[in-house]
């Protein structure tokens, strides 16, 4: 599986990137309706994730508040090239409630301190993303070819919050049949995208 | 591929750890172990770019919860105090490096002359808003307006709109902040640039309504605002015209103002319409602040 463009930087989406790179532009100069059109995209989405990874509203609440301010102060520190912003802010949700269930568990490390940005997508200009162009339907079709112990995997780290040392206790399997599971749900979902002809249009 | 040992890992290692790295399973240190091996390695490590680009799809897969209604005011508002602490911060930093330097922030601080006097001497706000608590907080109210003021009316505007749009939006915070009130944050639904507003819907029946970016309007016609509680049909309860600033406030009382009842804005040919006139410009349900 190394079908050439995917893992290569992504093509010129003009439309997107330059919405997006001004949406930016306006937020990092303190345009407070810029802030509320972002929400009024990407609030409910947000909440959504937030809910999904803290199970409690209030919980969900915090996050989603904290994660827009985040976007708020750092907008200046957004690059372009990291991806769109839809993918941007979800991640700083994601990463805040990831942060927010860690925190409950007295023995889990915290990963970083209050006030660093979230760093799952923070590398050089290699990184891409296909998921702006998916819609929900294609993603749940993609994600059915996936076996119930892969799918589980992945929905235990990426929405758990748990380690694969974690999720390996919690589902009484060795790290490496973990890692295989992760490792091999994920060359299925992009296969199914694939095959289903998502692709940086 | 070479091998190669970056961070204490070969590059064997990080392909393997690959998938967990992605999707945020590993360990604070190994993580860490992982960028420094990425940061420093000469070969591409493609699996990375690979597994990673499907992770964000995975956000798509999550059920839609909505968010309560009143989480979109609060985040304005604690962003719009967090203006004025930013630029506290940036006024020092500033002042350190270059005291000559005429700095941006002044104009905005001359043109939102409430923002001195309420200001809390070195202090943050955004204590103020970590929970859901409009009670009490004019404070907060007073910030938000003058925010959201200098965001919506743009730099253009004159200072006397500014003011007007202001007060208006502080009263209405006021008013939603009463015991048994319902603040509504109107927005028109979609993406992208757009009318929007709020209005505090009170236990004494009265409904305060303050909108910006309403499209002005000509001749006759009007915006009138609509109550709508569940499949009774819309009660109207009262238009107004908007001139070129693209901002009005409103005030009037309704026996179908309560909690929970949905304020919707129509856009009509004259005064006096009985049944809306689609599309909704813009609507929010009450939801109460206590």
């Amino acid at each position: 599986m190394s079908e050439p463009g995917i893992g290569a930087r992504s093509g010129p989406r003009p439309e997107i990137d330059r919405t997006d790179r001004e949406t930016m532009e306006r937020l990092a100069s303190g345009d407070l309706g810029s802030l509320e059109r972002l929400y009024d995209q990407y609030g409910a989405m947000s909440f959504s994730i937030a809910y999904r990874i803290t199970g409690d509203r209030a919980s969900a609440e915090d996050v989603v508040q904290e994660a827009f301010l985040g976007a708020w102060r750092n907008a200046a520190r957004y690059a372009d090239a990291r991806g769109s912003v839809k993918t941007w802010l979800l991640s700083i949700v994601h990463h805040r409630a990831i942060d927010a269930v860690r925190r409950r568990r007295p023995t889990a490390e915290l990963p970083e301190s209050e006030g660093a940005m979230p760093a799952p997508l923070v590398l050089p200009d290699a990184w891409t993303e296909i998921s702006a162009s998916l819609d929900r339907e294609t993603v749940r079709v993609a994600l059915d070819t996936l076996s119930a112990v892969q799918r589980e995997a992945i929905e235990l780290a990426y929405f758990g919050g748990l380690t694969q040392t974690e999720i390996a206790e919690r589902t009484g399997v060795p790290l490496g049949t973990v890692k295989g599971r992760m490792r091999l749900g994920l060359d299925a979902l992009r296969a199914a995208m694939l095959a289903m002809g998502v692709d940086r249009g | 591929m070479a091998d190669h040992v970056f961070g204490g890992l070969h590059c064997s290692d990080v392909e393997d750890l690959a998938a967990s790295f992605v999707l945020g399973a590993l360990e604070p240190e190994e993580a860490a172990a992982v960028r420094t091996h990425l940061a420093a390695c000469p070969e591409a490590h493609p699996e990375m770019a690979e597994l990673g680009s499907v992770v964000p799809a995975l956000f798509e897969s999550v059920d839609p919860v909505a968010p309560p209604a009143a989480l979109k005011g609060r985040i304005l508002a604690a962003a719009a105090a967090d203006t004025q602490r930013a630029t506290e911060s940036q006024r020092a930093t500033e002042t350190q490096r270059a005291p000559d330097v005429p700095r941006a922030t002044e104009a905005q601080r001359e043109r939102v002359p409430a923002a001195r006097g309420d200001r809390a001497p070195g202090g943050s706000f955004t204590h103020l808003f970590r929970r859901p608590v409009w009670a009490g907080v004019a404070m907060a109210a007073v910030i938000a307006a003058v925010a959201i003021g200098v965001g919506y009316a743009g730099l253009r505007q004159q200072v006397d709109d500014l003011t007007a749009y202001r007060d208006a939006v502080a009263a209405v915070l006021a008013d939603a902040s009463k015991p048994g009130a319902s603040l509504v944050n109107l927005g028109a639904g979609g993406a992208g640039a757009g009318p929007g507003g709020f209005a505090a819907v009170g236990q004494d029946a009265s409904v305060k309504l303050v909108m910006h970016d309403l499209t002005p309007t000509s001749g006759a016609q009007v915006y009138e605002a609509w109550l709508i509680d569940g499949k009774n049909p819309p009660v109207p309860i009262g238009g107004f015209a908007v001139g070129s600033t693209g901002t009005a406030s409103f005030a009037t009382t309704s026996a179908s103002a309560k909690p929970g009842v949905t304020v919707a804005l129509t856009l009509e040919a004259g005064p006096g319409a009985t049944t809306p006139t689609m599309p909704i410009i813009a609507s929010g349900a009450a939801l109460s602040q206590s």
